[in-house]
């Protein structure tokens, strides 16, 4: 760890202002304060941004409405959240573990950098944190890497949970800078590492998420979040799905579905809802619509078989969202 | 008292954090060591830069190969480090100890080492396993029959990773002189083995090393060495005339505080069409870390596993750019028997006959490799227990038999043994005037629960409750015990406590009847009986608290010293059996364990509730081994490329079930009179070839190499 300046910021324009190129905003530190630990990052002014008014969790007639400082253990247990998107709820109680979610808050999760071992360790080369000095996991420890949206750069996956139900819900992010406001789709919010996998999002120097917004679809209690790890807590997903599917007698009306573990950014997997849509809900729809999931998938050495239990993970998702045995 | 269950008599101040551990050591105007370690795999260092840092702010000193602190060449052989930190320049390995900066506060000391660069001769390293640099035959060991091979031949490898054994406590020494003397608060699995060490590399007389190391945060063969930051305490707080303290982060435990080496073992079995074996052949390869010497006799287990007139064991050993290969719970016979016991199961499953009627049909009642009688062996009540209790009736004979939802379910079992035997060891008895009696020795208690095991023979012995006993452990100048390795510590201290809490009745009798002080001064000490505290005769009965302050008396201690058990007679090991439950889910492939019974026969059990925990962490560990645990190299470099507790993964609450542990607590007539073996290894031995078995039981697929995740059940 370096040595660093700290501020505390009581309203988002005094955060704005004391932002400044190679300062960092600071939540629950659960991301930042292991990195710096670890001198992956080391900005040299940490302004702490938790007495931000950015709070609450409200139904709106625009949707679910998450403010960015909310705990991840409290959005878990928000009775609203549970009633409207338990898929919401489920992808964060199936993340970290107690003691963090306790700690993160939402916004810190969706800013939260990539466990590629190599980008967590400063005498291993890597383009996302230098960039131009090579990608050592093209060539070496890979299982965990992504096998979609990836480029000869960067095969890292982008490891939230709750980042995939946010992008298969179609949530937007709302942003706070400078010059004021602007509102993105978390999809778009996102960016592939092609040939810059340093830039990571369109969040531009000195601006601030500050709330999440979630468009409510009636159909979508009926959801969940299957995430398949090796052991059965407290690890990021080898893969994992939201899904949320509408079954109207016995025949799929609408689905939304996105994939963890395995996309350079959460994954939203379109072409698979397209094949659901009036299909009969039963596993061997599911199995046929899975197959294009891969479309596109670069595997490596080490990653292959997050191909095939992709397409078994999103099978059994929707067993599971559309309760069908 | 003993058998019972009983609480830790450290249990207390372990939870409420009131347990010193080496690196909560405060002593005034400690500086702190941090260690700089190499980021190339192989090579040399030709130059390091440390202006930068010893200009930043609270640096004290930075020293390096070309400005070493001096340590002798290492002679003892303790499974660790090769070569003394710092005296040479040659980089064999990835996070070698390379430098040690010290500063006023620890993160003045990080920092500065951020600063020091060093530049490299680089060579290629040398990771992959088995790799073409296999060294010829180590060891091989022979037992020839005359019988002929049966009509069925059974091949097949089985292979484990590198495992590291992930102690909640980091490395950590604080080392202080006062004069000549050096005052150690280290990690340890044995004082002795710190002093012995340190004497050498610091060429200064044992006599003048105190090490204190009273609570280790486990050790599981980790803590057996010394690694580099051990000498270097000691050596910086000689010349800085400083105490100082160094830890190491996570990630250089994981490179160079030791491993679990890689193995390979290939199996060649015969046996006749009823099931028994007419041989084995076990070509074992170990890896070995060139920053250290050790590496596992992974294909021994062999010898002393079954019955069959010939069995053949080798060894081969490949060296790799990595730190030391060390002792990891069960060295060898962890990784031996997952071979071992898979192949058991395949050979069984190939003639129909069932795996434990496999074993019954090939069970060894003399020592296989030596035809020697055992001093006990009730491993088939193991197996005819477990049997029952688990169900194993029912079970069916067909793999993928069972579904429940969308789970395939299996059942597996397997043998355990390990090693037992008594080395010799000292301990003292002390009895104070406030009516508590101490009870002591080097011995170390890494949470296996040894102190409870000292105060309870004591407090048995003596007629006490537990709670006026008191234990201590892990220092130097008490009389020299076992230390924590190779499951002996309470076979061989246990007899020794015994000893001593005899032996210092005598002492205090003698007293009663020398101090003129005393009521049962001038009496024939055959007349003064003691008994639970107390010393009577003709009607008089004094506690020995209330004695010894009439007496004005300070104490009376006595030594018991318990030999080395020599008997080439017999052999001696401890016995058990696992039988799990294993689900796999359909789609998914992740396995996940869901029921667990071990039965075990390890002679007297001192501790019952010790014990069980014992047995249960061991299985735990096992359950790791098995499924979850693995290092994993980037061979481009040769570092270990998921060396933190986060990617490294062991199993967490969720992933274990129920585990239910019985034990035949009947004593083992020649080991000793307290007649304990050992049980702090046996527990892991079998656990992870129980869960193959089970998960081909499950599914169908047989996985030969540690550990079986989701990918190779797809
Ligand atoms: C051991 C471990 C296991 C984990 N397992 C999982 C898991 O299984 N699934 C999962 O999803 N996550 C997991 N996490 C990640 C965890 O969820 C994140 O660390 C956490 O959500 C980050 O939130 P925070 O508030 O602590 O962020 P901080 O650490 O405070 O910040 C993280 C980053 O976000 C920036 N930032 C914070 N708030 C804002 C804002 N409002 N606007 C713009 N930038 C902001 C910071 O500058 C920083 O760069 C795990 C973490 C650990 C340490
Ligand atoms: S995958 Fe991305 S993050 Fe990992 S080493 Fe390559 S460039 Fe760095």
């Amino acid at each position: 760890m370096r040595a660093f300046d700290y501020a505390t910021a009581s309203t988002v324009d005094d955060a704005l202002k004391l932002a400044r190129p190679g300062s960092a905003f600071l939540a629950g530190g659960t991301t930042l304060v292991d990195l710096m630990k670890l001198d992956v990052l080391t900005p040299d002014r940490v302004i702490d941004v938790n007495s931000l008014p950015l709070k609450g969790i409200r139904l709106h007639a625009g949707g679910l409405r998450i403010g960015a400082l909310e705990r991840m253990s409290d959005v878990a247990a928000h009775p609203v959240v549970r009633a409207v998107h338990p898929m919401i709820s489920k992808a964060l109680l199936l993340s970290a573990s107690g003691q963090l979610r306790n700690m993160a808050s939402i916004g810190g999760n969706l800013m939260q950098r990539t466990r590629c071992d190599y980008f967590r360790d400063v005498t291993s080369a890597c383009n996302k944190r230098r960039p131009g000095s090579g990608c050592p996991a093209l060539t070496g420890v890979n299982r965990g890497h992504a096998i979609l949206g990836t480029s000869d750069s960067c095969v890292a996956t982008h490891a939230s949970d709750v980042a995939v139900a946010f992008v298969a819900l179609g949530a937007q992010v709302v942003l706070r800078g400078k010059d004021g406001g602007r509102t993105v789709a978390l999809e778009d919010f996102y960016l592939l590492p092609g040939s810059t996998p340093d830039r990571e999002n369109v969040l531009g120097p000195g601006e601030l998420i500050a709330e999440v917004v979630v468009p409510v679809l009636p159909w979508a209690r009926h959801s969940t979040y299957l995430k398949i790890r090796d052991r059965q807590s407290y690890e990021f997903a080898l893969t994992s799905v939201a899904a949320a599917v509408d079954v109207k007698r016995g025949v799929v009306q609408d689905v939304r579905l996105a994939a963890g573990g395995v996309g350079t950014k959460p994954w939203r997997l379109r072409a698979v809802e397209e094949a659901l849509k009036g299909g009969v809900a039963v596993e061997r729809t599911f199995a046929d619509a899975a197959e294009s999931a891969v479309d596109g998938a670069r595997p490596l050495a080490h990653n292959a078989f997050k191909t095939s239990l992709l397409k078994r993970s999103i099978v059994r998702a929707l067993l599971d969202a559309a309760g069908v045995r | 008292m003993i058998g019972q269950p009983v609480d830790r008599v450290d249990g207390r101040i372990k939870v409420t954090g009131a347990a010193p551990y080496a690196a909560d050591t405060k002593i005034p105007g400690v500086a702190y060591g941090y260690l700089i370690t190499s980021t190339i795999g192989k090579g040399s260092v030709t130059a390091m830069d440390t202006d930068a840092a010893l200009a930043s702010p609270g640096v004290l000193a930075v020293y390096t190969p070309f400005n070493p602190l001096k340590l002798f060449a290492y002679v003892q052989e303790q499974n660790d480090e090769r070569f003394p930190p710092l005296q040479d320049r040659e980089v064999r390995f990835f996070g070698q100890a390379i430098g040690f900066v010290v500063a006023e506060t620890w993160e003045q000391a990080r920092d500065a080492a951020g600063l020091v660069t060093a530049t490299y001769q680089q060579q290629p390293p040398v990771t992959e396993f088995p790799g073409r640099t296999v060294r010829k035959f180590e060891e091989v060991e022979e037992v020839v029959g005359t019988q002929d091979l049966g009509d069925i031949t059974f091949t097949a490898s089985y292979t484990t990773p590198f495992q590291h054994h992930c102690a909640m406590e980091p490395h950590a020494t604080v080392a202080t002189w006062n004069g000549d003397h050096l005052t150690v608060y280290t990690v340890s699995q044995g004082a002795l083995l710190v002093q012995r060490r340190l004497s050498e590399t610091l060429g200064i007389d044992p006599a003048k090393i105190h090490v204190l190391s009273p609570h280790v945060g486990g050790g599981f063969g980790g803590k057996w060495g010394n690694w580099a930051q051990v000498p270097l305490a000691c050596a910086a707080a000689r010349a800085l005339g400083r105490p100082v303290k160094a830890v190491l982060t996570r990630e250089q435990v994981f490179a160079m505080a030791g491993h679990r080496p890689m193995t390979k073992q290939t199996l060649t079995m015969t046996c006749t069409a009823d099931g028994k074996l007419t041989s084995i052949v076990n070509d074992g390869v170990t890896s070995r870390g060139l920053g250290g010497n050790w590496s596992e006799s992974v294909a021994n287990w062999t010898l002393t596993t079954y019955a069959s007139p010939n069995i053949r064991v080798t060894k081969m050993i490949v060296p790799l750019n990595l730190g030391a290969a060390t002792v990891m719970r069960a060295p060898g016979e962890a990784n031996g028997s997952f071979a071992l016991e898979s192949a058991m199961d395949e050979l069984a499953g190939q003639l129909g006959i069932d795996p434990v009627e496999m074993r019954l049909r090939n069970y060894a009642t003399l020592v296989p490799n030596t035809g020697k009688p055992w001093s006990s062996k009730h491993l088939d009540e193991c197996y005819r227990i477990g049997a029952e209790e688990f169900g194993w009736a029912k079970r069916p004979k067909k793999v993928r038999a069972t579904v429940d939802g969308d789970w395939l379910v299996g059942t597996g079992m397997a043998t355990a043994t390990y090693g037992a035997g008594r080395g010799q060891a000292s301990v003292k008895v002390r009895l104070h005037p406030d009516g508590t009696a101490s009870v002591s020795g080097t011995a170390a208690d890494l949470g296996t629960g040894q102190y409870t095991v000292f105060a309870i023979l004591a407090a048995d012995e003596l007629g006490l409750p537990v709670s006026r006993v008191r234990p201590e452990l892990g220092d130097s100048t008490s009389p020299a015990a076992a230390n924590a390795g190779g499951s002996t510590s309470t076979g061989t201290n246990g007899p020794a406590v015994q000893l001593a809490a005899k032996a210092v009745q005598t002492e205090l009798i003698t007293l009663a009847v020398t101090n003129p002080r005393s009521p049962f001064h001038g009496k024939d000490p055959a007349s003064v009986v003691y008994r639970d505290g107390s010393v009577s005769s003709g009607g008089v009965t004094m506690s020995f608290g209330t004695l010894l302050t009439t007496c004005d008396v300070g104490g009376v201690e006595a030594v018991g010293t318990s030999p080395r058990l020599v008997d080439p007679e017999h052999g001696y090991r401890s016995f058990g059996a696992h039988f799990c439950e294993v689900r796999v889910h359909r789609l998914t492939g992740e396995p996940r364990v869901t029921r667990w019974l071990s039965v075990c026969d390890a002679g007297t059990i001192v501790n019952a509730k010790a014990a069980r925990s014992q047995i249960q962490g061991a299985v735990v560990m096992g359950i790791g081994q098995a499924l979850l645990e693995a290092t994993e190299v980037d061979h481009a470099t040769g570092r270990f490329a998921n060396a933190n507790l986060a990617s490294y993964l062991v199993p967490v609450h969720a992933d274990i079930p129920k585990i239910d542990v019985r034990f035949l607590d009947r004593p083992d007539p020649l080991v000793s009179g307290l007649g304990a073996k050992g049980i702090g290894e046996l527990g892991i031995v079998g656990v992870a070839g129980a869960i193959a078995n089970a998960v081909h039981h499950a599914t169908g697929v047989r996985v030969r190499d540690l550990p079986i995740t989701l990918d190779k059940l797809l």
